[in-house]
């Protein structure tokens, strides 16, 4: 089992995606005035759609060290602010949904088995309803999945820090789903492709845990 | 000058909206952790938008209030808590493909359009879609926009000194958001109603907004 942090931004609905279970024991953070968590108990930390990236900018050195420490970090968020390391969300209205197709770049580990993409690409035969802009990813970061126009949509990335990231252009994802999907099979996929980047988490913890050191 | 507040935490759309060219001029970014009687000086009208952190708006009611009562204006959408808002809002299923399957059938019955945000707007401009609905409204308030089955999407009372405008549409995310290219005519009248203020023009966020840094 892992232990992860959740950043709560207050908003209605966190605690129903992020359900501990026998692969992960989740904590919620709620974020106040003079947050600024000790994550040293954490495998994981979890940003989800709808933070607050100003107090993640003033934790950046916080986030920074647990990364260094060899942990990781999922952000399903559009971070405006610069507190993820080598990474850059940017939005941008310049490309129109209607035309936003989805392809898998780069998987390594991969996250993309078994998830059918178009359920990421459609909702309700409508196109661009998961994900937000793009990244502008480190150049030693895997794009995962890119859009039309070749922008990053998913970055792994476990080169800038000692720790791994894996970051989505604001595309939500949730333990058991994630809003704002209110089709079934998109809601699933979300929640699957969620679990294949969980047990990637989980597989290199344990990898760590057995590795002999002389 | 910026006349209007937005009340922010941390989220992204809230960030896009307030920082535009086209809006930045009259819109003030009050973080709510920091919130206090010092972040309203100036301002004749505050925005609460939809993904706000509600528990940290109801540990600060008493400023809301305050506000109201100096006869300024205040807007509510998205969600909200009986916390701090004299009303019940209850979660409903967002439906954001009514466009495609039936397109001349929005899910709002009855809109008032008399009312100065609503004046000369299309039944589609005055609703794109709904974040839930308000089952029990404030003594004195009438309802602007209801769904079909009754449920009031949008009211206003004029109960406590000012006027409160509430609404269970996300004008302010999705324009932030970038996707609904129509909602300039929602919010260029809004931003009239709220200060006084003319805007034109096109929404865009210039890319040197992103990866701002903090002071701490």
């Amino acid at each position: 089992m892992i232990q992860a942090a959740v950043i709560s931004n207050g908003l209605e609905g966190l605690h129903r995606y992020y359900v501990s279970n026998n692969l992960v024991q989740y904590t919620v953070l709620e974020i106040d005035q003079y947050f600024n968590p000790n994550l040293d108990v954490f495998d994981l930390l979890i940003v989800p759609n709808g933070s607050d990236h100003i107090a993640m900018a003033k934790m950046k050195d916080t986030v920074s060290q647990f990364l260094n420490d060899g942990k990781a970090l999922f952000c399903f968020d559009g971070w405006f602010t610069n507190w993820v390391p080598g990474n850059q969300w940017i939005m941008s209205n310049d490309k129109k949904t209607i035309d936003i197709r989805y392809r898998v770049h780069t998987d390594t580990y991969k996250l993309f088995d078994g998830i059918d993409i178009n359920k990421l690409i459609y909702s309700h035969n409508i196109s661009g309803w998961w994900a937000c802009g793009y990244i502008e990813a480190s150049k030693n970061a895997e794009v995962v999945l890119e859009d039309t126009w070749k922008r990053p949509i998913i970055v792994l990335d476990e080169k800038t820090t000692n720790g791994i990231m894996i970051l989505t252009a604001s595309g939500p994802l949730g333990d058991s789903g994630a809003i704002p999907s209110d089709e079934a099979s998109s809601y699933t996929t979300l929640a699957n492709l969620y679990q294949n980047m969980l047990h990637l988490i989980i597989k290199k913890k344990n990898n760590e845990n057995h590795r002999i050191t002389f | 000058m910026k006349t209007i507040g937005l009340l922010f935490n941390g989220v992204w759309s809230h960030y896009t909206f307030a920082t535009a060219p086209k809006y930045k001029e009259l819109i003030k970014l009050i973080y709510i952790h920091d919130f206090n009687e010092a972040s309203l000086e100036g301002l004749e009208a505050l925005i609460i938008p939809f993904q706000s952190n509600q528990k940290a708006i109801a540990s600060k009611k008493e400023l809301i209030y305050n506000f109201l009562s100096k006869g300024k204006k205040i807007f509510v959408e998205g969600d909200s808590s009986m916390e701090w808002l004299d009303a019940k809002w209850e979660d409903r299923p967002t439906n954001n493909y009514w466009w495609v399957e039936n397109p001349n059938n929005p899910p709002i019955s009855e809109t008032d359009f008399t009312h100065p945000i609503y004046q000369g707007l299309s039944a589609r401009h005055s609703c794109w879609h709904t974040h839930g609905a308000y089952t029990a409204i404030p003594s004195e308030a009438k309802s602007i926009q209801k769904h079909p089955n009754g449920e009031i999407i949008s009211w206003e009372t004029n109960q406590y000194g000012g006027t409160l405008f509430a609404t269970t549409l996300d004008p302010i995310v999705e324009h932030g958001v970038q996707q609904i290219t129509h909602l300039d005519n929602y919010v260029d009248k809004l931003i009239y109603w709220l200060s006084g203020n003319k805007v034109s023009g096109t929404f865009e966020v210039p890319k040197e907004n992103y990866g701002i840094s903090i002071e701490c």
